[in-house]
């Protein structure tokens, strides 16, 4: 693994937005291609209101009380359970909207929709509310049809199988549509060929069971009844893009989707229609925008073309493998991060026999971005996430199978990995491994029966189904898995119970009802039965608490390969290539690459354009803006460093610095010259200079500034060379440097002349004293050579001493405590950019408290000196308060100290913030510093910090990761009142989960005792709406 | 349906954990499945974290009982690839000779199994899809098993004949043998090239990887994580005239 990806940091927790968008299976808001969201959803409206829907055909539904969400441009209902009653509608299918003249006190809008479904909502909320929601509601639709949208709901329709269904249905020539098919559901070819035109033609979008037909027994799996039910369920509430999810939706998703209609039913359920009726023609365009394109992903896809779901006869066709191509292609030019993951492809495969190319797009994007966030991701960071939540729910629902498994050290995810990443898809390709299924090979197409059915209920209900089947296997094998005593025996178990999912779950009973109960069905059962607890919000409040341990893992993973993939760790021990590592990595996240979008991805098509087919290994470099930032984490020069005083903290403040000689090593790092540096490239520059002794050290720096490589500095390189040393010592204290620069340029021209050859020689004077070179010898030819330059060097005691120690010893590889994300989990810091957030603050308060220390007068600015040998002799006052006398010792010692017990790790660490609050510790238990700074500021402190408590605690999680110091103290012994505390705030969070939870509880009882929720009363007046008519 | 009764302790068999890892596509399953049932599937579908099988084999006096797990190829399994390594006894490491870059991958894996998984891990390094290179007079066979290990000179494997570089449709072929040979010299570890579609050479890597296996050391500290034996090259005594009943093998395949 030669790339390091940064993309971690970006796995956020979903904000609350993005959870109820998630609720309402509603896209991402933002547009497609950007990376960034949040633009779009400034300017839209939004509201929520409560609301009571009931149906516009007397009878069909009771009422349901909820929540009504206007998100333009979508119009959302849940009912209060959240589970019940659900509908997702575009604004453009609606086509009117009426109030309704009722009784006083009611507020109740009619909408129609396009096809010509009613529904009523009324709504709860104060008149004022409800009057604003209606306006806003009226300004979404205008916009809807200004955009043109409404027009295109009766053409898309037209790709729907539902209205197909229907207007067969009504033509009460039910017959006209199964003259053409079979029973499964697949299309009888018959006599339309021949004139192409010939007979009705196929509006609707299908996939290659139309075809290849359908795996399963249609008659066991009693497709008439199922399409008859549903026909009913369309007609009254409503179908595609309008459909109103009722109870009787769910269950009849439960009991297997007719094959006809599964691939609608699942872009409809899980919402990628939303995404298909938006973007028109996007799939093709974005096929034929990257024809002939070629990636890793394209690669890795075509091995696995062939590889599945081999034995379903549409891949044995090029028909059924090009259209797996294309949708697999497709996704991964859209989403190039994420580019190919197998399961993917069987997956793909699995949706592309239920729908058309375009809709299995769509769906797989749903798929990998929203329904399974970061399973498919190079890192995997979602399904490693979510394996931890699995375990843990695990241990809270099955404790004792748990424990068994703890005491005899078998992984859960041996078995249950494969069962997130493929919906269950791959377990059952897994039975065909088993003895017993290839004895039984005729029930082929069983186990992707119990697969697409598992998907039903998925698409249907979530993710969180994944957790509840998973339960639900381990809990049905209980007894058994307390048996086994390795990994291989749990799998083994897991693999003859798959194979067995289509016997009888209760083979000896004497009822032949019970009898007939396969083991899938009374997993099904059991699954939504007994683990009916395990709802989105526990699975999101569980994500939550791994996140960071789980983030943590994979990038110290990453870290460990990365390191071991090094060709050459030079002179490093492992661990101070880890602190290289670090810096890089920091670098990468603070200064990511340009176009973070395309980064790796462009990588690799680089490679694989120039090296034709040989591909390199990809391999993540940086360019110059992140080197700098990378540098100045490890030279001591580059980077500035004020030491800012105020009375109140003493911090550093800390900027990359930019200068020429930066971009020198830069290029002269860059040994395989491709404009960037890899983690190799960075261990091996930095070994060639942080191991010298004092010749190798002259050379290196000679070699630097040498840019043809000649052997020779030219008079330009000789300035350039000085100039290099004045920007290293720009801080340095005296000007001891400074002389030696000059003494080094004078002797330097005066060696140099004296050296050049007779001819050139023949007119030049001997120049005297002045650091001018002689204007014949043109400024760029060669002039003076290593020895020369040694000598010069080497008759200056301070430049000797900067080869000798110093300038190894500028180079410093320090743990970099703000990269580790802080190990207390619960919850905190759940979003890791709001360190971002945070920085900011952390600015502001600086700022203030600089303020304040100017008006005080104890502000001060002091540069660090890169160096730092002289500090001691100039101005000693202003020293004296800064470091401590060990400090200052060790900051001019030589120092690798990665890590070393050195007692100057906090003043040369890149803490923000200065170890030295002890300087102003006021009265905490802290033992003072050796050298008591001044007295005098104690004592504002905390009573200054205090009344300003508002930015404080803000700035306290970003600062976690350094040394405690007094001010924070007083800030979070007081924090109980901070509304921006991440602490404080997401355990109150978590608290109002569950108490949401508790709340949530009591409702469902209360629903299923009285059904509906409403009061008779209520009812009453729901039923009333019916009747109304509208206003005016 | 057997296996869970079977433990560890009570019958003969030595229990060995062995895992198989390389790029994508290199045929790791199709080694197994021809190991375990001896047959072939054209187009196996990609491994989804990992696949498990047991294969018992016979040497000697002694029944091996290999518990062989086979891992997914894609790079960005990678990181799971820890959960199946750890504890294992043994690893095949598979590349395609037909691909170079999955040799590269093959000596990253070796680099990690080094220095990541149990110290006495014995590895065998295998290249497979030796048939496509092969010309159509196929029945030679390139098995060889020479100097994998100093202490272990065994290379009395059935069937076996000096490992002449096959010439035939050699244009398919990226790796060259002696490339890999030396490398696996090098490294320390067994080598074979195989194939699984034609099942040449499958077989004498689990039969090799048998005999390297310090035995007495797995019996010793019984099953599990514990036993971490010290010498490898401790048995150098059983290496010769051990051989595999390899006609009881495919019928007993696992079934578990
Ligand atoms: N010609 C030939 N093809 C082979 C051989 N072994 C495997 N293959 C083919 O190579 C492809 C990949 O084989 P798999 O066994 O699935 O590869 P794998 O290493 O398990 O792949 P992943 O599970 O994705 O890591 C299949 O199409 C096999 O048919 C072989 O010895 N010769
Ligand atoms: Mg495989």
């Amino acid at each position: 693994m030669a790339t390091i990806s940064t993309a971690l940091r970006n796995f956020k927790e979903p904000t609350k937005e993005q959870q109820t968008q998630i609720g309402f299976s509603l896209p991402q808001s933002g547009p497609l291609d950007g990376s960034e969201q949040g633009t779009a959803a400034d300017d839209i409206e939004r509201m929520d209101i409560n609301a009571v829907l009931s149906m516009g055909q007397q009878g069909e539904e009771d009422s349901y009380a909820g929540k009504l969400y206007l998100m333009a441009p979508f119009l959302c209902f849940t009912s209060l359970d959240r589970r019940s009653v659900r509908f997702t509608l575009p604004l453009s299918t609606i086509r009117r909207v009426e109030r309704l003249n009722a009784r006083a006190g009611i507020y109740a809008l009619s909408l129609s929709l396009w096809n010509g479904l009613k529904i009523i909502v009324q709504l709860t909320s104060l008149r004022p509310t409800a009057d604003l929601f209606c306006s806003l509601l009226r300004d979404a639709l205008k916009v809807e049809l200004q955009r043109g949208q409404m027009k295109l709901c009766k053409p898309f329709a037209k790709t729907c199988y539902s209205e197909f269904l229907l207007a067969s249905d009504s033509d009460a020539s039910s017959s006209s549509r199964l003259e053409h098919e079979r029973e499964d559901g697949s299309i009888i070819e018959q006599e339309k060929k021949p004139d192409g035109e010939g007979g009705h033609e196929r509006t609707y979008l299908g996939g290659l069971g139309l075809k290849f037909r359908f795996p399963g027994d249609p008659k066991k799996l009693r497709e008439a009844s199922k399409v008859k039910l549903w026909t009913s369920y369309l007609k009254t509430h409503g179908r595609n893009l309008t459909l109103l999810r009722y109870p009787q939706c769910t269950r009849l998703v439960q009991v297997g989707l007719p094959n006809r209609l599964r691939g609608e039913m699942w872009e409809t359920l899980s919402g990628s229609i939303y995404l298909r009726f938006s973007h028109p023609n996007y799939y093709v365009q974005l096929l034929k925008d990257n024809e002939g394109r070629t990636s890793t992903s394209t690669e890795d896809i075509e091995k696995d073309l062939h590889r599945s779901l081999p034995e379903y006869a549409g891949y044995q066709s090029e028909e059924g493998i090009g259209a797996l191509r294309r949708v697999l292609q497709a996704y991964s030019f859209k989403n190039p991060e994420l580019g190919y993951c197998q399961a993917m492809n069987i997956l793909a495969a699995a949706i592309l026999i239920y729908m058309s190319e375009e809709q299995a797009f769509w769906l797989l994007e749903v798929l990998c971005d929203r329904l399974l966030p970061g399973y498919y991701a190079p890192s995997m960071h979602g399904t490693l996430l979510d394996q931890r939540v699995f375990e843990s729910l695990v241990q809270r629902t099955l404790p004792i199978i748990h424990e068994h498994f703890q005491s005899v050290d078998v992984q859960l995810s041996v078995a249950s990995l494969p069962w997130f990443l493929s919906l269950h898809a791959t377990v059952f390709s897994c039975i065909k491994l088993s003895p017993a299924y290839l004895s039984f090979r005729y029930i082929n197409s069983m186990p992707m029966i119990f697969a697409f059915r598992i998907m039903d209920c998925f698409f249907c209900m979530g993710p969180k189904v994944l957790f509840q089947v998973g339960l639900a296997i381990l809990k049905i094998n209980g007894d058994k898995l307390l048996a086994i005593q390795d990994d291989g025996q749990f799998l083994n178990l897991m693999r003859d119970y798959f194979a067995s999912l289509a016997e009888s779950a209760h083979p000896k009973s004497s009822d032949p009802r019970a009898r007939a109960i396969t083991k899938f069905q009374e997993l099904l059962l059991v699954s939504f039965r007994e683990f009916s607890g395990i709802t989105e919000d526990l699975i999101h409040s569980e994500r939550k608490r791994f996140r960071n341990e789980i983030i943590h893992s994979i990038e110290s993973f990453s870290k460990r390969s990365a390191i071991r993939n090094l060709r050459t760790l030079g002179q490093f021990s492992k661990d101070q290539a880890g602190l290289i590592y670090d810096a890089l990595y920091k670098a990468m996240c603070i200064v990511p690459p340009p176009s973070t979008h395309q980064n790796v991805q462009a990588d690799l098509l680089v490679t694989t354009a120039n090296g034709e087919g040989v591909e390199e290994k990809p391999e993540t470099r940086i360019e110059l803006k992140t080197f700098r930032y990378f540098l100045s984490e490890i030279a001591t020069w580059a980077r500035d460093e004020k030491i800012v005083s105020n009375g109140f903290q003493q911090r550093v403040d800390r900027e990359v610095a930019e200068h020429e000689f930066i971009d020198r090593l830069f290029f002269f790092w860059d040994t395989s010259c491709k404009g960037a540096l890899s983690f190799q490239d960075l261990v091996n520059g930095l070994d060639g200079v942080m191991f010298n002794g004092l010749m190798e050290n002259i050379e290196w720096f000679f070699n630097l500034h040498d840019k043809n490589k000649d052997g020779y500095l030219t008079k330009d390189e000789v300035l350039v060379l000085s100039e290099t040393w004045l920007f290293i010592f720009r801080f340095e204290v005296g000007d001891a440097y400074l002389g030696a620069i000059s003494r080094f340029m004078t002797n330097a021209f005066e060696y140099g002349d004296a050296l050049l050859p007779e001819n050139q020689d023949s007119d030049v004077k001997e120049s005297e004293g002045g650091g001018s070179p002689p204007p014949h010898v043109s400024s760029n030819q060669p002039y003076l050579n290593l020895p020369t330059f040694r000598m010069v060097v080497l008759a200056d005691e301070i430049l000797e001493s900067f080869f000798e120690t110093d300038m190894s010893a500028s180079f410093r590889l320090q743990p970099l405590p703000e990269m580790e994300l802080p190990v207390s989990s619960s919850g905190l810091l759940g979003d890791i950019w709001s360190t971002i957030a945070t920085d900011s603050n952390k600015k502001i308060f600086n700022m203030f408290t600089d303020e304040l220390g100017k008006t005080i007068g104890k502000h001060q600015v002091i540069h660090r000196p890169s160096i730092g040998r002289y500090t001691k002799l100039e101005e000693p006052k202003a020293r004296e308060s800064l470091l401590t006398p060990s400090m200052r010792r060790s900051a001019s010692k030589s120092s690798l100290n990665s890590a070393s017990a050195s007692p100057s790790v906090g003043l040369t660490s890149s803490s923000t913030l200065s170890v030295d609050s002890l300087a102003i510790s006021s009265s905490s238990t802290s033992t003072p510093p050796p050298p008591p700074p001044a007295k005098d500021t104690a004592t504002p402190v905390s009573p200054v910090a205090d009344s300003e408590r508002g930015p404080l605690p803000v700035v306290q999680p970003a600062m976690l990761e350094r040394t405690p110091f007094a001010i924070d103290d007083v800030g979070s012994d007081s924090d109980d009142d901070e509304e921006d505390d991440e602490e404080e705030d997401d355990d109150e969070e978590e608290d109002d989960l569950e108490d949401d939870d508790r709340v949530m509880d009591e409702v469902d009882a209360f629903l299923e005792a009285h059904d509906s929720g409403l009061s008779e009363a209520d009812k009453a007046v729901a039923k009333d709406l019916l009747k109304a008519e509208p206003m005016k | 349906m057997a296996d869970s009764a079977s433990g560890s302790s009570a019958d003969k068999s030595v229990q060995v954990k062995l895992v198989l890892l390389g790029e994508a596509a290199v045929g790791k399953s199709s080694v197994v499945l021809r190991f375990v049932s001896n047959e072939f599937q054209a187009n196996k579908e990609p491994t989804i974290g990992a696949a498990f099988l047991t294969q018992k084999c016979r040497l000697e006096d002694r029944v091996l009982r290999y518990e062989i797990w086979d891992t997914a190829g894609q790079e960005r399994f990678h990181s799971l690839a820890p959960m199946y390594y750890r504890n294992a006894q043994a690893a095949v490491v598979v590349y395609d000779i037909t691909k170079a870059s999955s040799l590269d991958k093959a000596k990253s894996w070796v680099k990690e199994l080094q220095r990541q998984a149990n110290p006495n891990i014995v590895i065998a390094l295998a290249g497979n899809k030796l048939d496509l290179v092969q010309s159509s007079s196929a029945a030679q066979s390139g098995s060889t098993s020479e100097a994998e290990d100093e202490a272990d000179d065994a290379t009395a494997t059935p069937g076996e004949t000096p490992g002449t570089p096959e010439d035939g449709s050699e244009s398919l072929r990226q790796v060259p043998r002696e490339e890999a040979q030396a490398y696996a010299t090098e490294a320390g570890l067994l080598f074979f090239e195989i194939s699984a579609k034609t099942g040449e050479g499958v077989v004498d890597i689990f039969t090799e990887i048998a005999k390297k296996i310090p035995i007495e050391h797995i019996l010793a500290s019984s099953r599990g994580a514990a036993g971490r034996p010290g010498a490898a090259g401790a048995r150098a005594g059983n290496a010769e005239g051990v051989n595999l009943d390899e006609s009881a093998k495919p019928k007993d395949a696992c079934n578990c």
